[in-house]
């Protein structure tokens, strides 16, 4: 089985986000970027599935730097090569112009029998992007997968998706097939010395829009199907009251107040 | 014309399907379009019925066996035909487990743009602005969809009220025809709820939720210990349940329980909107969190801005001096 597991770098969760002078996006010449944490979540899945099936885990990821970091992670981890997509015209992308990208380049690599990606990114957190891959490859997909059950002989996925209110549902499909998966669907491997050292050796294919003969008007800003106007904090619509003082007394200020006031104790 | 896709489960409406006619109604009376309910299944009378007592312009009802049951490929397929043949503005769709397995293939399928999780909108001169939520809710992004409509749009469970539904309408309703080239790639084996354990909290009176603020497994006793001395129950948010530090059936939230106790403690919870809406109709709420900015205080009515793992335990100590004496 070929799993193709795609890979969104993010600022660490850690980071303090500020929001840059044209108010279109975030400060992030400064941040350290990680795996968006969904993401982590998909390539064990894609590892674990491999070591039951055979195979091959590529990892693909677009962006500068930070996106090269996070494939020598998922090398790292276990995954047998990486793809990324790397080209100044890149920037500016959209989720559609992204998922076109990926879409064409799974396509150059001959394909898949497997597609996953994170349930949403940490950052835009939106959920669009794996199952538009999908949209452009015309292949089936589940979102929301919680348990995945391969037949490579069938050529077919039993899936476990975990809808509103705790309800799950199994669904069959047929490869090629595109997943998002749920958080915890399993706990993620760190990487090992001995992986981190392997990942060195791996190959490591840097593609550009040209290589895969994507034309200006459908990449990055140009090709992106909604500008940003303005990114802001959102203004507390809540009366929240703000209780202050050492813990000690925060503490007993607010019991006063939910019994005196709320009366709910 | 405004398009609201319905939700649809047992012959009723899900509440999401009411939010996005709030959003619906809104847009409509700001850009004087008109509104159409679609909904695709099988058997889709009562449905029809509740859509078209809303103050509405049009149901239009695709039914056909094949769409008894949900599946992205059938959904894709219809709404396409039926968006393509009009004069569409706006798609509104649920921020749900269903919508979002389809949506984004949808709009790939018309090229349009789409727009996920959106919470608010604005109209400035004749161009429509959405408002989605970004880094966990933490900031908002305004966006402008482009080149001409439809656009399309997921709003985000709770972001509009459904009790704000206007009805009183007087719906024209139109069946259309429903045919399928091929049967959907993907078809549905089972659904099953989830058990409920020992931890069903949704009659508890009182909650003490605790979430990734408190950093390790081993701190949780802090949160049964409080819960334990105000005569409470524990819950936790979801990357509490995927760290395993809990089962899966303490979870709160869209994908686990929803909860209206009395009195709600949220600790060490940034306030995902995925687990607001599983208790922002909590009577009061209370949360305890270092991160002034973290969105739990929009919906808390009292906030302490500070470590946890110091006010915790001065709150457990004052419940337990309080019942000794």
């Amino acid at each position: 089985m070929k799993i193709i597991s795609c890979i969104k770098p993010v600022p660490d969760p850690a980071s303090r986000l500020t929001i840059n002078e044209s108010k279109t996006w975030i400060k992030d010449q400064d941040l350290t970027f990680v795996a968006s944490e969904a993401d982590n979540y998909a390539l064990e899945e894609a590892l674990r599935l491999k070591e039951k099936h055979g195979g091959e885990v590529v990892v693909i990821s677009m962006g500068g730097e930070e996106a090269a970091r996070v494939l020598r992670s998922g090398l790292a981890m276990g995954a047998d090569r990486a793809i990324h997509l790397l080209d100044p015209k890149f920037k500016g992308s959209d989720e559609f112009t992204i998922a076109a990208a990926l879409a064409n380049a799974i396509e150059k690599d001959g394909g898949a029998d497997l597609i996953l990606a994170g349930v949403q990114s940490d950052d835009l957190g939106t959920g669009m992007t794996g199952t538009m891959i999908a949209g452009f490859l015309g292949c089936a997909n589940a979102t929301v997968v919680v348990g995945v059950e391969a037949n490579p002989d069938t050529k077919s996925l039993k899936v476990r998706r975990e809808l509103e209110g705790g309800i799950n549902e199994t669904v069959e499909l047929p490869m090629p097939a595109m997943l998002t998966i749920q958080f915890g669907i399993n706990q993620p491997r760190y990487a090992s010395l001995k992986g981190i050292m392997a990942a060195k050796k791996k190959e490591f294919k840097v593609w550009s829009a040209a290589d895969l003969r994507l034309e200006d008007g459908q990449i990055g800003k140009a090709g992106a199907m909604y500008d940003v106007k303005e990114i802001l904090i959102p203004e507390r619509k809540s009366k929240v009251e703000m209780i202050t003082g050492s813990p000690e007394e925060a503490a007993a200020t607010l019991v006063e107040k939910l019994r005196k006031e709320a009366k709910v104790l | 014309m405004i398009f609201v896709i319905a939700e649809h489960r047992d012959r009723k409406l899900k509440p999401i399907t009411s939010e996005l006619l709030v959003f619906a109604q809104r847009v409509s009376r700001d850009f004087g379009q008109p509104i159409t309910a679609v909904v695709l299944g099988a058997d889709t009378g009562a449905v029809v019925d509740e859509l078209k007592a809303r103050k509405i312009d049009r149901v239009i009802a695709a039914d056909h066996e094949q769409l008894a049951e949900y599946t992205p490929d059938t959904y894709v397929d219809v709404l396409k035909g039926i968006i393509e043949k009009e004069k569409a503005f706006l798609v509104l769709i649920g921020h749900t487990t269903q919508g979002m397995d389809f949506a984004p293939r949808l709009a790939v399928a018309l090229r349009r743009p789409l727009i996920a999780g959106c919470v608010e909108y604005e109209k400035q001169g004749d161009r429509l602005i959405l408002t989605r939520q970004i880094f966990n809710a933490k900031m908002n992004m305004k966006t402008i969809p482009r080149g001409e409509p439809p656009y399309l749009a997921t709003a985000s469970p709770g972001a509009f009220p459904a009790d704000e539904v206007e009805s009183g309408g007087n719906a024209e309703v139109v069946q259309i025809p429903v045919e399928f080239r091929r049967s959907p790639q993907r078809k549905i084996l089972e659904r099953v709820d989830a058990p409920k354990g020992q931890a069903d909290l949704s009659s508890a009176p009182i909650i003490v939720s605790g979430g990734r603020g408190l950093k390790e497994k081993q701190n949780f006793h802090l949160i049964f210990e409080l819960a334990e001395a105000i005569g409470g129950s524990v819950g936790a948010s979801r990357p509490v349940v995927d760290a395993e530090w809990l089962p899966r059936e303490y979870q709160i939230g869209s994908s686990g329980q929803t909860v209206s106790p009395k009195l709600y403690f949220a600790i060490g919870i940034s306030g995902a909107i995925q687990h607001l809406v599983g208790m922002q109709s909590s009577r009061c709420i209370v949360a305890i969190n270092k991160d002034a900015e973290a969105p739990i205080f929009k919906v808390a009515h009292y906030g302490i801005v500070e470590d946890l793992f110091k006010v915790v335990p001065a709150l457990t100590k004052i419940f337990k001096d309080l019942k000794q004496g």
